[in-house]
């Protein structure tokens, strides 16, 4: 999996800082898990509470690249290199759980600092989570950097009538992949209400949802962790809708324009304390 | 919201300061159950970091509760700059500003947004070769932080023969501090005899560094000017400058070769050791602020559980008679009763503490001024990140105080993310409390922007007075023990870099809390928890 001519790509790309943000047990972790690994697990355990947490361990950052499709004229300035002929860039996810943070409300400034992109879910079978999702949504409007990207994803569409339907809410063209929506093994020991509910769970409509996303200008994703339904598709649009300005600063936030000093950029002023590690350092780093 | 009151917890920990904060990653990471609250609606306790509005806020706390915090007198300017005269009075910030005339473009420097700046209450650097570095690297925090590099140190010389050459600039009332022994020969205001002795001090403490004997050192206990006259003969105006490196805060009398020899060498190590050029670093956005949300986010990772605003009311301790696993009963501030095996604070985290005494109290600033100061930030090794942060030191007889403690000015530009573009953050102190430290501390800042010329002006100023302890105090700083199941860190440290005793303190209350359960020399070492793909 690990790519070890990545470093040396010829396609530009970028890392984006990614936030997740949404009510408990609404599937944040779930549609990472999802978008990173292709993978769902059932019952899986609340990111964080302490006592054992079984399958997933919660994590820091997991990084995943993703090409975005963008035609170079218009995304790349003529300093390109001219071997960069492909008509994609590469956007690298750096995707930051709220590592159960927000439960008291005490997510960090740090958290969403030079965030370029935020998701914020909420799950279809449960009304109060999208009161809570635009909350978040107030929240990073508040907080987060001018320019991010917020997509608003209602997820558990698995629970739906039209869960196997992968193209019921978006207006994107949606692309079921894994289409094998029952092809995960029930490895949990007791039914979640996932297989407990027979029929539709639904309880919030798609157009009240997207109506909201439309007034705050927002992506708008209906998404089934559990199948994989439109779970690329949310990330694609995310690294489409990112505007090439912010990624040229990359994380580094408002870092465009010229200190005083000449033309230096702010990257000339980094240290980099892992250098001296790298020969002790994971392999398989993305960064 | 779920309860607190669910769970026993192995350890509450009060207040998330840096102490705290990498108390609480250590613990968690060690299998504890950890309770992390803080009674400010924000992170950081004395070690915050705030935009200006939140500065505003703390402001007014601090100064409608007195004695809750280390902190006393606080008191914000903003400033109107007309076109004609830069300089005009402060205005107190309650009052209104004055509209402009309509239609004339306002070209006047003025403050960003509220949210561009974020403003330290400790913007200490880390010298590269120190105990706080080596377990933020082998922690894996550095990860998730940014450091920029400190640049070089500057000694105020009001008389400076620069002076004449009519560059503006503020270098021209400052030398720059030779770092290392290339940069001893090539400063031109050093004489060559000077240079010698210089150069033989320098050997002299990098020698005992390599090799750590038990070579004769002279005698420490007098003062760092004396030790360095008597021993070799470093001439006087090169002896601002070897204390400069020392960071003391104290007067020249009251700065013992005991205490300066072992940071100059520490000083001396740092340089190179992470890099080229540069010996200490800053964490970007506000400093031990950003390290200490970082190692809370690991924390929490970890499995523990935080909860701001969220203070301890009233606290029993049953004792070490008492047959209860979790013998420490806590209210909180929402009214819940938790229980726990033990808590850990500080004296202005947990309820009925004793106030210690506290005879060490500092004058600190913090401005923000319309210009870069671009000649302060020389990269003067080739190869060398551009540097973000800078130290001035301003002896006491250059401010007409011979007598008196050097001011220190940190100046942050742009690259640490303190401030916008084009814009510095000057942060001041001086070991004098009140109006009279905060007077040379002003002086000492106007002096800069004077020297850098017209456009440099202070746009926002807060200043106030901190209670802490110096690490010149001579005292190492203990855990406090008020009963047997409660622990207490002294109050924060008002030294301008990180001394290792904090990390110290950290690993001994862990040692005590996680006992024989793990290998002590693990404290802080963590493997990677990144889920990575690539493809």
């Amino acid at each position: 999996m690990s790519d070890a001519a990545g470093a040396n790509a010829p396609k530009p790309s970028s890392s984006v800082k990614l936030v997740l943000l949404g009510e408990a047990a609404v599937g944040k972790s779930s549609l990472v898990l999802r978008f990173v690994n292709n993978d769902f697990q059932e019952n899986k355990e609340p990111t964080i509470g302490g006592k054992q947490r079984p399958q997933t361990s919660p994590y820091e950052s997991m990084r995943k690249t993703s090409s975005s499709r963008l035609s170079l004229g218009m995304n790349n300035g003529p300093g390109m290199a001219d071997k960069c002929s492909l008509p994609t860039r590469t956007i690298k996810f750096e995707i930051w759980d709220t590592a159960g943070q927000e439960r008291f409300a005490s997510l960090a400034p740090m958290y969403y600092r030079n965030a370029q992109a935020a998701l914020v879910v909420y799950d279809v079978t449960k009304p109060s989570s999208l009161t809570k999702a635009k909350h978040w949504v107030a929240e990073l409007q508040r907080q987060a950097s001018p320019g991010i990207v917020i997509a608003l994803v209602g997820n558990k569409l698995d629970l739906t009538n039209d869960g196997g339907d992968a193209s019921a809410a978006s207006a994107l063209e949606a692309e079921p992949e894994s289409a094998d929506a029952d092809g995960e093994e029930g490895a949990g020991e007791e039914g979640e209400e996932h297989d407990a509910t027979p029929g539709d769970a639904r309880k919030v409509s798609t157009r009240e949802a997207s109506s909201y996303a439309d007034e705050e200008g927002l992506l708008f994703f209906e998404t089934s962790a559990k199948t994989g339904t439109n779970v690329v598709d949310v990330f694609t649009a995310i690294a489409n809708a990112i505007p090439e300005s912010s990624l040229k600063t990359g994380r580094g936030g408002a870092g465009t324009g010229q200190t005083a000093l000449g033309g230096r950029s702010a990257d000339d002023a980094r240290v980099n304390l892992g250098e001296r590690n790298a020969a002790t350092a994971k392999e398989g780093c993305a960064c | 919201m779920e309860s607190l009151a669910d769970t026993k917890w192995d350890v509450i920990i009060a207040g998330t300061g840096l102490y705290q904060s990498l108390l609480a990653l250590a613990l968690s990471r060690s299998g504890k159950k950890v309770l992390h609250l803080d009674q400010n609606p924000h992170y950081g306790g004395s070690d915050a970091a705030f935009s200006l509005d939140e500065a505003q806020e703390w402001m007014n706390s601090v100064n409608q509760r007195p004695g809750r915090s280390p902190f006393e007198d606080a008191k914000i300017f903003t400033y109107q700059h007309p076109p004609d005269s830069p300089r005009s009075p402060p205005s107190q910030s309650d009052s209104e500003q004055s509209e402009r005339p309509a239609g004339t473009p306002d070209l006047r420097p003025k403050l960003a947004a509220s949210r561009a700046y974020t403003l330290s209450l400790s913007p200490y650097f880390l010298y590269t070769r120190s105990a706080l570095i080596s377990i933020l690297i082998s922690s894996k925090v550095y990860r998730q932080l940014e450091f920029v590099a400190l640049g070089s140190w500057w000694i105020h010389t009001p008389d400076s023969p620069t002076n004449d050459t009519a560059e503006l600039g503020a270098t021209r009332i400052f030398h720059r501090v030779p770092g290392n022994r290339e940069d001893v020969f090539a400063d031109a205001h050093i004489s060559m005899k000077s240079k010698r002795t210089l150069m033989r001090f320098l050997r002299h403490i990098s020698k005992s560094q390599d090799e750590d004997s038990g070579e004769t050192d002279g005698d420490l206990s007098v003062p760092f000017g004396e030790y360095l006259s008597t021993n070799f003969s470093v001439p006087d105006d090169l002896l601002h400058a070897l204390r400069s490196l020392s960071l003391s805060q104290q007067s020249p009398q009251d700065t013992p070769a005991s205490y300066a020899v072992p940071r100059v060498k520490r000083h001396l190590a740092s340089i190179g050791s992470m890099g080229v050029g540069f010996g200490g670093v800053v964490s970007k956005y506000g400093g031990a602020s950003e390290i200490l949300q970082v190692a809370c986010r690991a924390s929490a990772v970890g499995g523990g559980t935080i909860a701001l605003d969220t203070g301890i009311s009233s606290l029993k301790d049953g004792g070490v008679t008492s047959e209860e696993e979790h013998p420490v009963e806590v209210q909180i501030s929402s009214g819940e009763t938790v229980r726990s095996k033990c808590v850990v604070g500080s004296v202005w985290d947990l309820p009925n503490q004793e106030l210690p005494s506290l005879s060490t109290k500092v004058a600190r600033s913090i401005t923000v001024a319309s210009s870069s100061f671009a000649s302060l930030f020389p990269i003067t090794t080739e190869g060398a990140p551009l540097p973000a942060s800078t130290i001035l030191m301003f002896p006491g007889d250059t401010l007409s105080h011979p007598q008196s403690p050097p001011v220190y000015l940190q100046v942050h530009s742009s690259d640490t993310g303190d401030c916008p573009r084009q814009q510095s953050v000057i942060y001041g102190s001086v070991a004098i409390p009140g109006s009279e430290g905060h007077t040379l501390i002003e002086c000492a800042v106007d002096r800069l922007l004077r020297a850098e010329g017209p456009q440099a002006v202070v746009l926002w100023s807060m200043r106030y007075t901190q209670s802490g302890r110096l690490s010149t105090d001579g005292s190492s700083p203990n855990i406090h023990n008020p009963s047997p199941h409660v622990f207490s860190f002294p109050p924060s440290s008002l030294d301008l870099t990180w001394e290792d005793e904090i990390v110290d303190m950290v690993k001994q209350v862990w040692v005590k809390i996680v006992g024989d359960e793990v290998d002590h020399d693990d404290f802080m070492i963590f493997e990677d928890r990144e889920g990575t793909t690539d493809d």
